[in-house]
């Protein structure tokens, strides 16, 4: 195991270093941007930053333009966030044809202490996450108000392992709140169901 | 024999009110011990010593916070943290009303405008471990729990409905720190309320759901007399952070 931690961090290191062209941060990628105003119900108006396994800092406001589903965790979680990243990818594999690549995953990790960006990368590494997700840490008040606005309470316990509610969000494209399911191994049906009827997103852009 | 004494520090209190924040006092470091708790959960938590408002943020205290922050006026607020309610009883935008006393505590306040006030402020909310450490001093001794009268007084409160006109912020007795009013005039917010976990836990904590409703419940809660913290606990357990409620309010902290 720790091997290949290890070996991860020297491989992000050299990412770092080394940028790889195709390799596109989701967090950099452009959305594109829709004209109007944000709602005010948008978690999109967060003035809070973060940072992505990557190393960028962005405010949540670059996930606009795609709908996102939105989970939080913590990488050394041993039973419930595992489940959590497991139900995200079976909602990522159940989209239909035409919402593949139209719509986001984002996690935001509760561990401010140790998920650290490379915490974050190797995580991505390890559970084989596609381009579509975005991994996120953030200051300690930031994850308690994004968990407080997501209705998901938390609590450290003595060991260090985080206390959570099992829930995973669907944001439109605008970043409103359209959708929630509660506890773990729904069926991703009603999740999809849920994206599905959400406006078509606008074609993405090319890579620049 | 000690209510003289403190009567013209309540009026100093109220004056001062209308003007400035109410100001604070340290509380010193101390062990909370949370009254429910999941299988990992720590028996002891350690609190840092801090200072806490003596008393409830006011109408008038709020009022000319949102004078100062105009989006934080009821019909700029954004939806997204507060609620259709905030500030209902509130006759305009940065007019109280007739209805409505200076000296009172602000309720119908979310948690973002509780937590942007304390900022505005120079401070933050206090923690919920800070809050129940503060809260658990009796009139006389640090420990309220072994001061039968404190006990006998805060279950009063506890199992009255909140009054329709409230009484002014900072005219309850005194705790052992100086502190007024945590018990007996409205619930305040705190900055991890939504640390409280019911339902959905990640690691079979739902036991504390058992706890917290049924009757067989205090068996696993560490102190069953403790009624009044089994309903805070269950009372911040049941907010999101844009509700705001009548008798929902806050105080601010500072770090020492």
């Amino acid at each position: 195991m720790k091997p290949l931690v290890i070996s991860l961090l020297a491989f992000a290191g050299v990412l770092h270093a080394e940028p790889v062209p195709q390799e596109k941060p989701p967090c950099c990628r452009e959305e594109a941007k829709p004209d109007h105003l944000l709602s005010d119900k948008s978690l999109y108006q967060l003035e809070s930053t973060w940072t992505s396994d990557a190393g960028c800092e962005v405010k949540l406001g670059v996930l606009r333009g795609r709908p996102q589903v939105v989970g939080m965790f913590f990488t050394t979680c041993e039973y419930a966030c595992p489940i959590i990243v497991e139900n995200m990818k079976s909602i990522e594999r159940a989209l239909p044809g035409s919402l593949r690549g139209k719509v986001g995953f984002l996690l935001v990790s509760f561990d401010v202490g140790r998920d650290t960006v490379e915490a974050l990368h190797a995580y991505r590494a390890k559970k084989t996450l596609s381009d579509e997700w975005t991994l996120l840490r953030g200051r300690e008040d930031d994850v308690r108000e994004l968990a407080a606005l997501l209705g998901i309470n938390y609590r450290k316990d003595a060991r260090g392992q985080f206390s959570h509610s099992n829930v995973i969000t669907v944001l439109d494209a605008d970043g409103e709140v359209v959708f929630q399911q509660t506890g773990l191994n729904k069926d991703a049906t009603e999740t999809v169901a849920a994206l599905e009827k959400l406006p078509a997103a606008p074609p993405q852009p090319s890579a620049p | 024999m000690r209510i003289p004494a403190f009567i013209p520090a309540v009026a100093v209190a109220l004056v001062a009110a209308a003007a400035a924040a109410s100001p604070l006092v340290p509380v010193p470091a101390g062990i909370y011990r949370p009254l429910f708790r999941g299988g990992n959960d720590a028996k002891e938590i350690p609190v840092a010593a801090f200072r806490l408002a003596i008393a409830p943020v006011t109408n008038g205290e709020f009022l000319e916070f949102v004078r100062a922050n105009p989006h934080w006026q009821r019909s700029r607020v954004k939806r997204l943290f507060a609620d259709e309610n905030y500030l209902k009883h509130w006759a305009g935008d940065t007019e109280l009303g007739p209805g409505c006393d200076a000296a009172q505590p602000v309720t119908w306040v979310s948690w973002f405008a509780a937590k942007a006030y304390a900022a505005w402020a120079g401070g933050r909310l206090p923690t919920t471990a800070e809050w129940e450490l503060a809260a658990g001093a009796g009139f006389t001794q640090a420990d309220g729990a072994k001061e039968p009268e404190f006990v006998r007084a805060i279950a009063r409160w506890y199992g009255t409905p909140t009054p329709a006109v409230l009484p002014a912020a900072g005219s309850g007795r005194p705790n052992f720190h100086g502190l007024r009013d945590l018990h007996g005039l409205v619930w305040e917010w705190t900055a991890d309320f939504n640390s409280a976990i019911v339902t959905g836990d990640a690691r079979g904590d739902t036991g504390l759901e058992r706890q917290l409703f049924c009757g067989a419940g205090s068996a696993g809660a560490r102190d069953a007399s403790d009624y009044p913290a089994f309903m805070r606990f269950g009372f911040r357990s049941s907010l999101k952070a844009a509700y705001t409620v009548h008798n929902l309010g806050f105080r601010y902290a500072k770090d020492p």
